[in-house]
């Protein structure tokens, strides 16, 4: 959908303006380097106490840092490949699922900010 | 006086009472009310077996109340409070007797002390949740609807079938701990399975929930399926099977969640991965282990109907759940999302977050049992939780693209119901004894220790860094309109056909083989006509007046014998 032409920052609660910050050039970036730099302090912190896990693998620098890493990635790749095979349309299964279906407009209440 | 009610029949009471007042602000409140009042009769009941009944020479127990069952009622109250906060704006008597006798019909379940009480209730949280799905009226939700009640009183009569079985053979229908062997045993195993939806049992749960009506989906995530878990806690603890059972459930669901695009659909498999972390609880079913299962879907109805409040405001405000609509809502939800973020840092177990102080005890426990396999894929588990319900449910909805909507802030009730959630959510993470306090079993277990806080946050960051990277890369999956099939295809779609098919095949055989009768007595009818017909040859030789002729001369001989004679 199209960027609203009568959209007006001003308009959004206070919170959501200060939300904001994070959709402002260069923000992204330093949201991950923010990241990347809490996740070496993380993982340099495995090296500050005497590690006593219940298996070996545990006591391993680092090591719930790669589990989480290549588990994180694996499952991605894993799901992309699920998703050719099990890919649908919406309409698949007809009238017999919600999910072709529009949510009856008169149990909702949509409207817009700025509406009266 | 008020414990010689059953806390069920509080509910049931007052869903007739709630007809006779005005819709509006004192039903509103009424439905508040009750949940409330429930929760302090569970919180002050003694414990103890403290009602029976006759039923046809069985002795029911209606109020068996021991720990096990009062944690299960307490956040049952409390979820039932919740729903009905949320609901505060809805005017919908169909929903809101359903809402009541629905946590009824659950909590009844709870302090069932024999399987036929069990049994009752069991089918009445299947009846009455079925009207929160079919309250959305449209075509799809009714089809929808009917799927579930037959797979949920499916699952009821399994139930009675093996109640019976066990009454023959042992003549006790009391419910306690039962040792999987014998048919009637397997039969209640089934059935609980189905309810707490077991890997290939589980896709009722895929496809209803995100059926359900807006408020309704909320009330649905609490009961049915944690009631199964305190089942099979009730039941099946240490039944090995369980925890094989419960790892495969960690981790089949998440692919799906990853690449599923309507967001109460994410949110339902994630349930179901959050059932496979207590399902294996109860298989190791040591005494931690079972406090570890019982905290864990105590904060896990609070978090996952805080999501599930969360995508419904977004829902409720915008006609949409599906993530490939939505996106950069927090400009004017920003509530709603910071909600939404706690509930997900909560179900993702963050330090200082619900889930981080309750999934470690069944984590703990499987390591300190030696399962190692099990103990990795519950690891990995954790850190898909992240994937699906951590990023992708916020992410999706209020970040990313901006989708150009800008819906109004989600209405106060709402808020409030959400804000209370997310309270309890981030106050049992960092002060967890008060819930410790109400396991069934002593709790000894100190949940932030250096090396399990550094594990847990080096598995969640660098999973986020992973995410990071993905995005970047373009790797992560986008949201497209579409659906997945799960194994629900096999009777929602292959069973119907194989069924069209084998019915197809059989009328012809069977229509061939009439007509093969048919055309025989047919050439047999025509072959008697040709003889014995008007036109035959045996009517034509033998006229009526050869045989007079015959008769005459035949009695003409008689009496010509006899004259001589």
């Amino acid at each position: 959908m199209l960027e609203k032409p009568q959209d007006n920052p001003e308009d959004y609660p206070a919170l959501g303006r200060a939300i904001s910050w994070v959709d402002r050039p260069g923000s992204l970036r330093k949201i991950i380097a923010a990241l990347a730099i809490i996740c070496v302090l993380t993982f340099l912190a495995d090296f500050t106490y005497e590690k006593h896990g219940e298996f070996a693998v545990e006591d391993l620098p680092g090591f719930y840092a790669v589990f989480g890493f290549v588990g994180f990635s694996g499952l991605i790749v894993l799901a992309r490949f699920l998703r050719v095979l099990i890919k649908r349309p919406e309409d698949f299964y007809g009238n017999k699922a919600v999910d072709g279906e529009v949510y009856p407009p008169d149990q909702l209440d949509i409207s817009e900010q700025g509406d009266a | 006086m008020l414990e010689q009610i059953p806390t069920a029949f509080l509910f049931i009471a007052a869903a007739l009472v709630l007809l006779l007042l005005p819709q509006g602000r004192i039903r509103a409140a009424f439905l508040l009310a009750v949940p409330l009042l429930a929760g302090w009769q569970i919180w002050t009941l003694p414990e103890g077996n403290l009602l029976q009944v006759g039923f046809f020479g069985f002795e029911l127990e209606l109020m068996r109340v021991d720990r096990l069952a009062r944690a299960f009622g307490l956040v049952f109250a409390l979820a039932g409070f919740l729903g009905n906060l949320y609901a505060w704006h809805l005017r919908d008597s169909v929903q809101q007797v359903a809402a009541l006798l629905y946590a009824g019909s659950a909590i009844g379940a709870l302090f069932a002390g024999d399987l036929i009480t069990l049994f009752f209730y069991w089918e009445g949280t299947a009846i009455a949740s079925v009207f929160l799905i079919w309250a959305r009226r449209t075509e799809g939700a009714y089809f929808t609807g009917m799927r579930y009640l037959i797979i949920q009183v499916g699952s009821g009569v399994l139930l009675i079938a093996g109640v019976a079985l066990i009454w023959r053979e042992t003549g006790s229908i009391a419910f306690d701990k039962m040792v999987l062997g014998s048919p009637g045993t397997w039969l209640i195993f089934l059935s609980f399975g189905i309810k707490a939806a077991f890997p290939l049992l589980h896709n009722w749960l895929q496809d209803s929930y995100p059926a359900g009506t807006v408020t309704g989906t909320v009330i649905l995530s609490a009961f049915t399926t944690k009631l199964a878990i305190y089942a099979l806690a009730r039941g099946f603890a240490g039944t090995e099977i369980l925890i094989y059972i419960g790892v495969i459930m960690t981790i089949f669901p998440v692919f799906f969640a990853e690449i599923e695009n309507d967001l109460r659909r994410v949110l339902a498999y994630s349930l179901n991965n959050q059932l496979g972390f207590m399902v294996v609880g109860i298989g190791i079913g040591t005494d931690m282990a079972i406090n570890g299962t019982v905290s864990h879907a105590f904060a896990h109805i609070l978090y996952k109907a805080l999501l599930f409040m969360s995508v419904g405001a977004v829902l409720f405000r915008t006609g949409t759940s599906k993530a490939s609509e939505l996106g950069g809502l927090y400009r004017t939800m920003p509530l709603t999302a910071i909600f939404c973020l706690v509930g997900a840092a909560s179900i993702s177990a963050f330090p200082l977050f619900s889930g981080f102080v309750t999934k470690s005890l069944v984590l703990g426990e499987t390591a300190q049992a030696g399962h190692w396999v099990v103990w990795a894929g519950l690891v990995f588990a954790s850190a898909a939780v992240l994937s699906h319900s951590g990023i992708k449910i916020p992410f999706f909805m209020f970040f990313a693209h901006d989708s150009g909507k800008r819906p109004k802030e989600a209405p106060t009730h709402m808020l409030w119901a959400m804000g209370i959630a997310a309270a309890f959510s981030i106050g049992i993470g960092v002060v967890p004894a008060p819930l410790y306090a109400i396991l069934p079993f002593p709790v000894d277990y100190e949940p932030y220790t250096m090396n399990h806080v550094v594990a847990q946050l080096q598995l969640l960051l660098f999973a986020l860094l992973a995410f990071a990277f993905l995005m970047r890369t373009g790797i992560h999956p986008p949201e497209v309109r579409a659906i997945n099939l799960d194994f629900d295809w096999t009777y929602r779609w292959l069973l119907p056909r194989l069924l069209r098919a084998v019915s197809g095949a059989v009328a012809s055989v069977w229509g061939a083989q009439a007509a093969f009768w048919q055309r025989r007595a047919r050439r047999l009818v025509d072959r008697l006509y040709t003889s014995h017909g008007p036109e035959g040859r045996i009517s034509t030789v033998w006229p009526t007046g050869a045989m007079v002729i015959w008769i005459a001369i035949l009695l003409g001989a008689t009496l010509i014998l006899n004259f001589l004679g």
